[in-house]
Formats: C-alpha cells, sequence, structure tokens
C-alpha cells in the first residue's frame, strides 16, 4: 500500500541459541537515510541480518513497503529490493570484479555495470582481479556496487567503515550521500559515529537488542552527555 | 638383491604406470563429483560410492539392452543424476547446514541402497561389454602393446577434468558455484536461489560418480562392494588433493593410484600401506590437503 513505510520492523526478537539478542526491536524507515549506531554486542548485525533473513526471527515481523519479508528465505528477501552490505564486506575471493558485476547485473535497471564503472572507476581498472587481491577500499566499494546491482528499494550496511583508512572513509561517506539523495531507502549501521552524522539527519542509537533512543545528528553531535550515556568511548574516535 | 638401471625391467614400469594412470583417471572422475558436492555444499556424502554402483548397473542393464556401450554411458549418468538430485531434495535439504547429519543420513543411504543393488542384482561379478571398436590393444613405446579400453578412459578423465574447469571458470553456473564455495550465505544474500544451485550442482556430482561407475564397470568389473571401495578412494583423495578443490582432485588421484598401483606391483605386500602413508604425510603437513584452503 502507498502509506506503508519503506521498512517496518515491529516486535522483533531473535535468539542465538539461548540467548535473546534482539528484544522486541521496533523501528520504521523510509527513503530518508536511517544510521544506527551503538556499542558492540547490542545486536546491531543481527537486526541486519534478520532483516536479510539470514537468521530467524522467533516473534515479530519484517515488512517492506507492506510486504512481510521474514519467514522467507534470503534470495527472496533479496529478490523483493533489500540490497546487502555485510560486515567485513565478504566479497567471493574466487570471482575476479567483473564476474561480480555479471553476477547480479541484469540490463535494464536503474543501476548497471557501466555505470557501476562510471561511479567507481576504480573498480573498472581491477575489473580482472581477484575479489581476494583487493584492498579493504575496493572491496568495500565492490560490496557496494553489488549490492546496488540488484537496484533495490532498500540497502542494508553494516559498518561499511569498518578497518578502512580515512581517506577512503571519506569516500564511502560521499557514495552512502549520493545513494541517499537517489532515492534508495538506506539503513546504516555504524560503530563510526562521525560517519553516521554525516550520511544521515536521523539517528537511532541502540542498547541491549532495542532501539533506545531516537535523535537527529545535530543533537547527538551536540550533547556529550548523551553520547557518554549510549556510546561509552568507543563511539568517541 | 640391488637392481642396477640396466636390469630394471622397462616393459614392465611402463605397463604398471599406464595402469596407475587408468585407475588415477577413474579416481578423478568419481572423486571430482564427491569434491564437488562437498565444496559447495559441505555435505561429506557417504553415499557417493552408491551412486557409483547404482551407474554401472544401469549402464549395464541399459547396455545389454540396446548393445549400445554410448546409451548405456548415457543413461547412467542421467539416471544417477536424477538419483542425486532426488536425495538432495527428498533428504539433504532438510538438514542443511547440519553437517555431521547429513553425513549419517548419507550412510543410512548408502546401506539402503547396498541392500537393494544386492537384491536385484545378486552377488555376482558383471562385466560391461565394451564397443568392438575400442576391445583392441594398440601398439604403445615401452610398453608394448595396451587396451585401447584403458587408453580411452584416460583421454575421457582428461575431457572430463577440461569440461570441469571451463564450466567452473566460464560459464554462469560455474560463476554461482564458486561464489558459493566461497560464501554461501552471501551468494544467496545476491538473490540467487541457492538451494536449486545445490540441486543442480548435486546432480552434477552425481552424474559423474554414475558415469564412472560405467568405465569402471567396462575396464574392471561390477560387484557389491564397489561402493565402499569407491567411496573410500574418494575420501582418501579429497583428503589429499584438498576438499572442494577439481585440480586438487586430479593430484589426489594422481598420488593415491600410483602409489596403489606401483605398490602393488613392486612390494605387494605393502601395497595398501603407501596410499594411507600419503594420506597421513598430507594431514600431517597441510591438513586442509596439497591444493585445499583452510577452513
Amino acid at each position: 500500500m502507498a502509506n506503508d513505510p519503506l521498512l517496518k520492523v515491529e516486535d522483533l526478537h531473535v535468539y542465538y541459541g539461548s540467548s535473546h539478542v534482539l528484544h522486541g526491536l521496533s523501528l520504521e524507515a523510509g527513503t530518508e537515510p536511517l544510521s544506527l549506531v551503538g556499542r558492540n554486542g547490542m545486536g546491531k548485525s543481527t537486526l541486519c541480518q534478520a532483516i536479510m533473513g539470514l537468521v530467524p526471527a522467533a516473534r515479530g515481523e519484517v515488512r517492506l513497503g507492506g510486504e512481510r519479508l521474514n519467514g522467507r528465505r534470503a534470495y527472496r528477501v533479496a529478490r523483493a529490493g533489500v540490497g546487502y552490505v555485510p560486515q567485513g564486506r565478504r566479497v567471493y575471493r574466487s570471482l575476479s570484479v567483473e564476474e561480480h558485476l555479471k553476477l547480479v547485473g541484469k540490463p535494464g535497471g536503474e543501476w548497471t555495470i557501466e555505470r557501476i564503472y562510471d561511479t567507481f572507476p576504480r573498480l573498472a581498472e581491477r575489473r580482472k582481479n581477484g575479489g581476494g587481491a583487493l584492498s579493504g577500499g575496493e572491496q568495500q566499494m565492490l560490496a557496494i556496487s553489488r549490492a546496488l546491482l540488484l537496484n533495490p528499494r532498500l540497502l542494508v550496511m553494516d559498518e561499511p567503515t569498518e578497518g578502512l583508512a580515512p581517506v577512503i572513509v571519506d569516500h564511502v561517506v560521499e557514495v552512502l550521500r549520493e545513494i541517499g539523495r537517489s532515492g534508495v531507502g538506506l539503513l546504516l549501521v555504524e560503530q563510526n559515529l562521525s560517519v553516521a552524522t554525516q550520511v544521515s539527519d536521523r539517528i537511532m542509537v541502540m542498547m541491549n537488542g532495542e532501539i533506545a533512543l531516537e535523535t537527529d545528528a545535530e543533537s547527538l553531535l551536540n550533547d556529550r552527555a548523551l553520547r557518554n550515556r549510549y556510546l561509552g568511548v568507543a563511539a568517541e574516535a | 638383491m640391488i637392481e642396477t638401471l640396466a636390469d630394471i625391467n622397462w616393459r614392465l614400469f611402463a605397463i604398471v604406470t599406464l595402469n596407475g594412470l587408468t585407475l588415477a583417471s577413474l579416481y578423478f572422475i568419481v572423486a571430482s563429483g564427491f569434491s564437488l558436492i562437498f565444496g559447495l555444499m559441505r555435505v561429506v556424502n557417504m553415499a557417493h560410492g552408491s551412486l557409483y554402483l547404482l551407474g554401472a548397473y544401469v549402464g549395464f542393464e541399459v547396455s545389454e539392452a540396446t548393445g549400445s556401450w554410448i546409451l548405456g554411458i548415457l543413461a547412467a549418468g542421467v539416471v544417477v543424476a536424477a538419483a542425486g538430485a532426488a536425495l538432495q531434495v527428498s533428504i539433504l535439504s532438510w538438514m542443511q547446514g547440519q553437517d555431521l547429519r547429513q553425513a549419517l543420513a548419507t550412510i543410512g543411504v548408502s546401506i539402503v541402497a547396498a541392500d537393494l543393488m544386492l537384491a536385484q542384482w545378486g552377488g555376482s561379478a558383471y562385466q560391461i561389454a565394451l564397443p568392438e571398436a575400442v576391445s583392441t590393444f594398440v601398439p604403445v613405446p615401452v610398453a608394448g602393446r595396451y587396451a585401447m579400453a584403458r587408453l580411452m578412459l584416460i583421454g575421457f578423465a582428461l575431457v572430463i577434468g577440461v569440461a570441469l574447469w571451463l564450466i567452473l571458470n566460464r560459464t554462469r553456473i560455474g560463476m554461482l558455484i564458486r561464489a558459493g564455495v566461497d560464501d554461501r550465505r552471501m551468494l544467496e544474500a545476491m538473490g540467487v536461489n541457492v538451494p536449486l544451485v545445490f540441486v543442480g550442482v548435486f546432480a552434477i556430482g552425481a552424474g559423474l560418480a554414475g558415469m564412472a561407475g560405467v568405465i569402471g564397470g567396462s575396464v574392471l568389473s561390477v560387484s557389491p562392494g564397489e561402493d565402499a571401495r569407491y567411496l573410500l578412494s574418494s575420501l582418501i583423495v579429497v583428503i589429499v588433493g584438498g576438499m572442494g578443490s577439481i585440480p586438487g582432485a586430479a593430484i589426489g588421484a594422481l598420488l593415491v593410484a600410483m602409489a596403489e598401483t606401483y605398490g602393488l606391483a613392486y612390494t605387494p605386500t605393502y601395497g595398501i600401506v603407501y596410499t594411507f602413508a600419503i594420506m597421513v604425510a598430507v594431514l600431517a603437513v597441510r591438513p586442509q590437503g596439497l591444493l585445499g584452503r583452510a577452513a
């Protein structure tokens, strides 16, 4: 339905064995970028995987534009329009850059292989190289490109700047802002507060498997006490 | 007595070498299917030998009925591929990701299959008749003459090896398989119907075992117990060569078959020891296999 939000997560519970990771998490996101910050171990990656259908939800719902996603296999979630950029990038080391793009790319979509090469000239230079031979930054470009080629309605990104050099981080931020402006929904999980606040105005803080606080970039940056309370020292970097 | 260089029987050596290559070819065809399945799905298919034996019997029946060896091997490939796909869909897909349970289930399947085949085909050995054209001997340097059928088997293994390489490196399905071997969950997250790819790969691997059964049944023979023998050889080959690697399967098959053949020819008492010595040595130095990746 037209009035349904792009992404709606409601009362989501996820367990890993006997440990309860997500405690009835709810959130809504539209086409405006949304960043999710929080300390390690608060369930951010689990939320991404649960949206993708990579871990099963015990209770609750994930909906994309009103369409129920949970209970579907991951490939059906992807085909419904969710692109996933996983933590650690996870490019295929036996596939060349070009093969990565061919694996996902289809002619006629908004994002084509040519457009990817225009956006990331570095990938065009490295097209014959294997995924394992790329630098961290190049791998991240590839992981983002791979997800974009699905022409997703929503892009779920799990710590895309983790382990990258500062100059590369700036480039990734540029790319994320551009994706955010292009009308693709963006759910960005970040440890790096500066990246999160540059990419989105709307910020949610996760704590113990729940959304503890919803705020905007400016308040979070200006309120040191707030940051200390929810993010501790980890986010000061 | 120490042999001098001149005393070595070069003719015997050449024939033993060719026998070793023949056996290596057969091991490669069986083990490549086994390795392909393991590489993608992490399933140790303990019923792989049963698929080999089923292929041999199907090939025997069809070639007897039609008088065509070619039809026999094609039928075996197709029937066993279907059996493999059925095994994946009906049993293994229900326990995806539970490696041990899957291995145990396939042991169960292999026991049931062995008894069913025994009931159907009895305990005696069969030989699948080769076409007249290849039932001859051809002159070979040093060795004198050698069975055409055995040389063809070596050629067939080369063709299979090249075909597998081309499929894996030059086709879309090969791209999917390689990506799946690297990270099957990320492959699925990219919108690829991974369960379907699994069924396809299981069918290819099983079909290879089925065709190998017909070849083995023509060059050697078919009888109950061959299932366990080829399962064991596949296991050793992929442990030595590296699980999931096709070039590894080729190297493993060569090493294991050569050791076995030379061992039996020159030191019959210790023949079987060499195979396991190689396996132990590889496991000690490179536990992931010669061309395998660390898990």
